[in-house]
C-alpha cells in the first residue's frame, strides 16, 4: 500500500466528521429526571421513561437545551429559534423505545465554522502548502507563515439521547460478531448527546485530529462534557471518500467508526484514504459501508454494507412540544459563555507578548489555562510581573505538563504546586537567585515536599552565585588547570566551551551564575 | 332490594357515607361481590383489585371516624374502574393484548393517581380493544365484552369494558381513553355521559399510547355531574406531561345555569350523511329542539373539512401507533416466544404472536405510510388537513358555544356483525375530527332509538379548553332525558337476564 | 381497488416492523393494507399549497422543559422485574447477528 503522501499526490481525500458528545456534566438525563452517572451498577438508573415502559412520555431537561446552545455559540452556530424533536425509528435492542429521539432537519444550532491552526508535521500532510504564499488563501485554507488556517464549516449540531450499553457475551473479545448472547443494560439510554456534523471541508487526517481537538478544547472551556474518548463520551465517526486531483465531483464515502483516541483518529483515516486509493488504483469499486478501525491490527474492517440508504420513518415527535427559543433563552445562555480557547490565546499573546505556540499549548487544557491566569494575577503585583509570563509559560508548558502526564488521573489543581508556589519559583530565576537548572529541581522538589520554594533553596543551600569577583576566581582556575584545551580552544574549537562552563559549575556544585561565568569564559579565553 | 353501591351516584355515596349508613370498606366489598356476580357474561373487568380497593377504603374509614371525611377529597369512596391501558402499580396493564398478557406496572397513570388522591377506591381494570384499536371490544385478546343493554351487542370501543361497567351498574364511574371517539362512541352504545376533554386537559403520562397527538382520558358516568367530578379530579398540567395544559375550571360549576342565551352549533352535513341511521338522525334532531326550547339559539355552522378528518386519522394514528408499538420487542417487558436462538426471530415471532391481527394491521400501515417518498403523500398532507379541520372549528366557535351532532351513525350492532376493518372505520365518523383538532367532546345519552330500542347519544363539541361549555349544555339535556340508567337486566341489583 | 402494495412490498415491511407473517398471512395483509391505503384517498385530493402543518395540536404552546433535578430511579429489581430473560442484573437477549452474522 502507498503511503499518505504517495497517495495524496493523486488523490484528494474528502472527510466529514460527525462527533457526539454526552453531556456528562448534566445532573440527569435528557428526558427524565435518572441521575447520570458512569459505572453504576446495571440498570439502576432507570425509570418508566428511559425503560421505554409503555405509558411513559419524555420531559426534556432544560440544562441539555442550555448547553446545546452554548457549544453552537461557542462553534459559530445561528441559533435556531424553531425547532422540534423527532422520532428515528428503526428496531435495536439498546434503544429502549426503538426510536431515538432527535432533531430534524432543523437543529438547534446550524451553519457554524472553525479555524485550525496546522502547523508542523501536520502542515506536511498537505498536498503542495509550498505553492501558497502567507496569507493567499485556496479553497478553505489560508497560508501561514509556519502552516496554514484551515476553515471548516460545522452543518449543524442537534439534541439527541443516547441509547444503553450491551455487553457481548460467547464471542470472542467481547464483540458482537460470534456472540451467543448479550446483557443490555440501561443506564446510559437517555444521556444526553449532542451530535454536531461538519462540512465534508477536511482534507487531511491532521486537520480531522485537530478538528476533534480544538471541539474537545471548546466543550471542556465551556463545560458540557467531560469530554472523555475513554469512557465514550466524546466519540468521532469519519466519512471519508477520495477524488483525483482536479475534479470535483465526490467519491463514494464509508462511515469509520471506532476511532476513540486522537491517534486512532488519525491513523484510522490514513489507513482509510490509503486503502479507498489502492482499490481505485486497481480498478476496483469503494463500497458505500461502515468500517471499523482495529487499532492493533492497523486496518479498517467491513461492518455493515448500506445498500440502500436506511429508511428511519422519521417523524416529528407528537410527546414534545416545538420549540421557540426566546430572546431571552439564547441571550441568558450567550452570558454563561466563557473566554474561549482561541480568545483566551490572543489575549495571551497581546498582553503578555507570548509565542503564539506558547499560548495555544497553554489553552489546550482549561487546568493549565486557568491556572496560568491565576499566576499572573499574582505576578502583577511583582514589579516586573510581566517579565514572569514567558518563564511561567515555560513551567506550565514544560514541567507541569510533563509532571501531569507521568502522574495520570492527577488534577493540576490538587498538586502541591499552587499558583503562589509558581510565581515565587519564577520570582527567583527572574531575579537570578537560581538557575533555571535549579529551578527544575526546586520544582521537582515542590512537587516531592510540598515545600515553598524559598524554603527549598534556603535547605538545600543552592542560591545561585552571581558574585562575578568570586565567579572570576573560579574561572581563573579553571583556565590554570587545563591548559591543553585552553590552547585546542585557541585553535578554533569553539565546542570546548561547553567543558570550561562545565568545569566551572562543577567546582561551584552548580551555583554559578551560567551567564556571568560564559562571559567571564569568553573574555578571559579570547 | 338494596341499591347496589356500583348503581348510585357520587353524591349519593357520599351522603352514605357521611351518614355512616355504611362504610368504605362495605362500599368496596358490596362493589366487589356484585362484579363477581354480575360480570360473567359482560366481561367488563379484565382484573380487580381487593387490596388496593380495601386498603384505600381503610383510609377513608379513619378518616370518617375522626370526622374528616371532606377531606379526603371528592371522590372519597367512590369505586372506579381503569381501562386496561391506564397504569396502576402492582396491577396487570395488558392493553387487552397477548404482548402484555403477564405485564405488571411498575409506576402508576398521573390520572389514575390523581383519582387515588382524590380518594377513590381502585376497583380493577377494563376490557378494551386490544391497544384500542377498535370500536367494539371484540378485539380483546381475552374474549370480547357485551353491552349490558342487550348482551348479544357489542358496548362499543375501544373502551368497552370502561363503559360497560357504568352501564351494568357495577361501578359508578371509570375511566377510558380516547383516540377517535373510543370514549365517546362505546358512552353512546352504552348510554352513557361519557367525555373525551380538550387535549392536554388530562395528562397522557401512563397512558398505554395509541396516538399520541391524538389520545385523551376521560371518565364514563351515569350523571353529567359525576363525570364533572371526575374530571375535576383527573385534570390539570403535569409536569410528566409536555402536552398538558392547567386547568382551574370547575367543571360542576355551570351544570345549573341552563342553556338559555347559549349558542349551539349544528352541522347540516353530518344530519344528511350517508350512513346516519334514521332513528339516531331523529334523536339528534330531537335533541337539539330540546336546547332550543330551553333558551338556546341554534346556528348552522359548516364544517367543510371534516369529510377528511377520516382519512386524516387513518393516516396520523397508524403513523403514531406504528412507532409507540415499536417497543414491544420481547426485550425489557412482554411477551417473549421461547426458544430462540437469535434476536431477530424472538422478535418476529414475538410480535407475531403478540399482537393481534388489528394491530399487526395498523403498525405495517404506520410503517408504510412514513416511509421515503410515502411520507409526503399522506402523513404531511394529513398533518395540514389537520390544520384545516382546526380552522374550521374555529371559524365556527366564532358564532356558537359548542356544536351538538351524532356520536356514532348508529346503535350498538351485534358481535360479529361487521368484520371488514374499513367498516369498522366508518363507526368513527363523526367523532374523529374532534381528536383531530384536539378539542373537547361528549357524548351525552338521550334516550333509546325507536327502530333498535337501544340507547342513542348526542354528542356536544367545545371549543379548546372551554369544555366547561359542553357541560353545561349536557347538564340541560340531562334534565330533559334524566341521568343515564343503568341497563334494564342490570338494575336494582340484577345480574342480567 | 388500486394496488398500492404488492406482497413483495408488505414482506418487506413485515420485516422493517419485525413482525413475522406466514404466506397466507402476507396475502390478507395485503388485500387488508390495499383497501385501507384506497379509503385514504380523500387526503390526497385537497389543495394543500402554503398550509402549514399541524404536528402538535396544542395551540402555542412551546419551550416545555424541566429543570435538572435528580428524580427517583428503579431499583434494578424493579427494572428487571418484567423482563422475559435476564442475567447479572441486565436483560438478556440472543445473539443479535444469529448464527454466522456478520451484519
Amino acid at each position: 500500500m502507498k503511503t499518505l503522501e504517495e497517495v495524496f499526490e493523486t488523490w484528494e481525500a474528502v472527510i466529514g466528521l460527525e462527533i457526539h458528545a454526552e453531556l456528562t456534566t448534566l445532573e440527569t438525563k435528557m428526558f427524565c429526571g435518572c441521575k447520570l452517572e458512569f459505572g453504576a451498577a446495571p440498570n439502576t438508573h432507570t425509570c418508566p421513561v428511559c425503560l421505554g415502559l409503555p405509558g411513559a412520555l419524555p420531559v426534556p431537561n432544560r440544562a441539555a437545551i442550555e448547553s446545546i446552545v452554548l457549544a453552537g455559540l461557542a462553534t459559530n452556530c445561528d441559533i435556531e429559534k424553531h425547532s422540534m424533536f423527532y422520532r428515528k425509528n428503526y428496531m435495536y435492542p439498546d434503544m429502549a423505545k426503538n426510536f431515538q429521539t432527535t432533531q430534524g432537519p432543523i437543529a438547534f444550532c446550524m451553519r457554524g465554522h472553525l479555524d485550525l491552526d496546522v502547523d508542523g508535521r501536520g502542515a506536511a500532510e498537505r498536498y503542495r502548502l509550498d505553492a501558497l504564499a502567507p496569507g493567499e488563501r485556496d479553497g478553505n485554507i489560508t497560508r501561514t507563515e509556519d502552516g496554514y488556517v484551515a476553515h471548516v464549516g460545522i452543518t449543524r449540531i442537534h439534541m439527541e439521547e443516547d441509547a444503553g450499553k450491551m455487553v457481548h457475551l460467547g464471542g470472542g473479545e467481547g464483540r458482537i460478531a460470534g456472540a451467543t448472547h448479550s446483557l443490555v443494560d440501561y443506564n446510559r439510554a437517555g444521556t444526553p448527546l449532542i451530535e454536531l456534523v461538519t462540512e465534508p471541508d477536511l482534507r487531511t487526517p491532521e486537520e480531522a485530529r485537530l478538528f476533534m481537538q480544538k471541539l474537545r478544547q471548546i466543550y471542556l472551556a465551556i463545560g458540557i462534557s467531560d469530554c472523555s474518548m475513554e469512557e465514550g463520551s466524546l466519540r468521532c465517526d469519519g466519512n471519508v471518500s477520495l477524488r483525483r486531483r482536479g475534479t470535483t465531483a465526490f467519491g463514494t464515502k464509508t462511515e469509520l467508526k471506532n476511532m476513540n483516541s486522537f491517534k486512532n483518529l488519525h491513523d484510522g483515516l490514513a489507513y482509510e484514504i490509503c486503502r479507498q486509493a489502492e482499490v481505485l488504483e486497481e480498478g476496483g469499486v469503494i463500497y458505500q459501508e461502515t468500517r471499523h478501525w482495529d487499532p492493533s491490527a492497523k486496518r479498517t474492517i467491513v461492518m455493515r454494507v448500506k445498500e440502500t440508504a436506511d429508511d428511519y420513518r422519521l417523524f416529528p415527535e407528537p410527546d414534545l412540544a416545538p420549540y421557540d427559543l426566546t430572546d431571552e433563552f439564547i441571550e441568558g445562555v450567550r452570558a454563561k459563555l466563557p473566554e474561549l480557547p482561541d480568545q483566551k490565546a490572543a489575549r495571551y499573546a497581546a498582553d503578555f507578548g507570548l509565542t503564539s505556540y506558547d499560548a495555544r499549548h497553554l489553552v489546550e487544557h482549561r487546568a493549565t489555562a486557568d491556572f496560568f491566569d491565576e499566576c499572573m494575577a499574582l505576578a502583577a503585583a511583582e514589579a516586573d510581573g510581566g517579565a514572569f509570563a514567558k518563564p511561567l509559560a515555560n513551567l506550565i508548558i514544560n514541567d507541569v505538563t510533563a509532571w501531569l502526564n507521568a502522574h495520570e488521573g492527577e488534577a493540576l489543581a490538587a498538586t502541591p504546586l499552587s499558583a503562589a508556589r509558581a510565581v515565587a519559583l519564577v520570582k527567583l530565576t527572574v531575579a537570578d537567585v537560581i538557575s533555571s537548572k535549579q529551578a527544575k529541581e526546586v520544582f521537582a522538589a515542590i512537587m516531592d515536599e510540598d515545600a515553598d520554594p524559598e524554603a527549598i533553596v534556603e535547605a538545600r543551600g543552592m542560591k545561585q552565585v552571581s558574585d562575578t569577583d568570586a565567579i572570576e576566581a573560579v574561572v581563573d582556575e579553571v583556565i590554570a588547570a587545563n591548559p591543553d584545551e585552553v590552547a585546542r580552544y585557541r585553535d578554533g574549537n569553539d565546542k570546548l566551551i561547553g567543558f570550561f562552563v562545565g568545569q566551572c559549575m562543577k567546582a561551584m556544585r552548580g551555583q554559578g551564575n551560567p551567564k556571568i561565568i560564559n562571559e567571564l569564559l569568553a573574555k578571559k579565553l579570547g | 332490594m338494596v341499591t347496589p353501591f356500583g348503581s348510585m351516584s357520587i353524591g349519593e355515596l357520599q351522603a352514605g357515607l357521611t351518614a355512616k349508613e355504611f362504610s368504605a370498606a362495605e362500599v368496596a366489598r358490596g362493589t366487589f361481590e356484585r362484579i363477581e356476580a354480575a360480570d360473567g357474561v359482560v366481561h367488563s373487568f379484565l382484573e380487580t383489585t381487593e387490596a388496593l380497593a380495601l386498603d384505600a377504603a381503610a383510609r377513608i374509614d379513619g378518616a370518617i371516624a375522626e370526622g374528616r371525611l371532606a377531606e379526603m377529597g371528592p371522590l372519597a369512596g367512590v369505586p372506579v374502574g381503569y381501562k386496561d391501558n391506564l397504569n396502576l402499580t402492582g396491577t396487570h396493564t395488558t392493553c387487552a393484548s397477548n404482548m402484555l398478557r403477564d405485564y405488571v406496572s411498575p409506576y402508576t397513570a398521573t390520572c389514575v393517581e390523581r383519582t387515588l388522591r382524590a380518594g377513590a377506591l381502585p376497583i380493577g381494570k377494563l376490557n378494551m380493544d386490544e391497544f384500542a384499536f377498535g370500536g367494539s371490544t371484540e378485539t380483546s385478546a381475552f374474549g370480547p365484552t357485551r353491552n349490558p343493554w342487550d348482551t348479544e351487542r357489542v358496548p362499543g370501543g375501544s373502551s368497552g369494558g370502561s363503559a360497560a361497567a357504568v352501564a351494568a351498574g357495577l361501578v359508578p364511574v371509570s375511566l377510558g381513553s380516547d383516540t377517535g371517539g373510543s370514549i365517546r362512541q362505546p358512552g353512546s352504545f352504552c348510554g352513557l355521559v361519557a367525555v373525551k376533554p380538550t387535549y392536554g386537559v388530562v395528562s397522557r403520562y401512563g397512558v398505554v399510547a395509541f396516538g399520541s397527538s391524538l389520545d385523551q382520558v376521560g371518565p364514563f358516568a351515569r350523571s353529567v355531574e359525576d363525570a364533572a367530578l371526575v374530571l375535576n379530579a383527573i385534570a390539570g398540567r403535569d409536569a410528566l406531561d409536555c402536552t398538558s395544559q392547567p386547568s382551574d375550571v370547575d367543571f360542576t360549576a355551570n351544570l345549573a345555569e341552563g342553556v338559555r342565551g347559549m349558542k349551539v352549533g349544528v352541522v347540516p352535513a353530518f344530519l344528511e350523511a350517508a350512513g346516519l341511521a334514521p332513528e339516531v338522525r331523529a334523536k339528534t334532531q330531537e335533541a337539539a329542539l330540546a336546547l332550543e326550547k330551553m333558551g338556546a339559539e341554534l346556528v348552522e355552522v359548516e364544517l367543510p373539512h371534516a369529510q377528511a378528518a377520516m382519512s386524516a386519522y387513518y393516516v396520523l394514528g397508524p403513523c403514531e401507533a406504528f412507532s409507540n408499538l415499536a417497543r414491544f420487542d420481547s426485550v425489557r417487558y412482554g411477551y417473549c416466544d421461547p426458544g430462540h436462538k437469535d434476536l431477530g426471530s424472538q422478535y418476529e415471532a414475538s410480535r407475531a404472536r403478540g399482537f393481534g391481527p388489528e394491530a399487526r394491521r395498523r403498525i405495517m400501515l404506520g410503517s408504510y405510510l412514513l416511509s421515503a417518498g410515502v411520507y409526503d403523500t399522506y402523513y404531511y398532507p394529513a398533518q395540514q388537513v389537520r390544520t384545516l379541520i382546526t380552522r374550521d372549528f374555529a371559524v365556527a366557535y366564532e358564532s356558537v358555544d359548542c356544536i351538538l351532532a351524532p356520536v356514532a351513525p348508529r346503535t350498538a350492532f351485534k358481535l360479529g356483525e361487521i368484520g371488514d376493518p374499513t367498516e369498522m372505520y366508518l363507526g368513527d365518523m363523526f367523532t374523529i375530527s374532534i381528536n383531530i383538532a384536539g378539542n373537547g367532546g361528549m357524548s351525552v345519552p338521550v334516550g333509546l332509538g325507536a327502530d333498535t330500542g337501544l340507547p342513542v347519544g348526542v354528542q356536544l363539541i367545545a371549543p379548546p379548553f372551554k369544555d366547561a361549555n359542553m357541560f353545561r349544555a349536557a347538564a340541560a339535556l340531562e334534565t330533559v332525558y334524566g341521568p343515564a340508567p343503568v341497563a334494564p337486566d342490570y338494575a336494582d341489583g340484577k345480574v342480567g337476564a | 381497488m388500486t394496488q398500492h402494495l404488492s406482497e413483495a412490498d408488505v414482506r418487506g415491511i413485515a420485516e422493517y416492523t419485525r413482525i413475522g407473517l406466514t404466506a397466507e398471512e402476507v396475502v390478507a395483509m395485503t388485500a387488508d393494507l390495499n383497501a385501507i391505503i384506497d379509503s385514504l384517498a380523500p387526503i390526497t385530493e385537497f389543495d394543500l399549497d402554503g398550509v402549514e402543518p399541524t404536528f402538535h395540536p396544542i395551540g402555542d404552546l412551546s419551550n416545555v422543559m424541566r429543570d435538572d433535578a435528580v428524580r427517583g430511579s428503579f431499583t434494578q429489581a424493579v427494572a428487571l422485574e418484567n423482563a422475559p430473560k435476564q442475567e447479572s442484573g441486565s436483560f438478556l437477549i440472543p445473539s443479535i447477528l444469529g448464527e454466522g452474522g456478520d451484519r
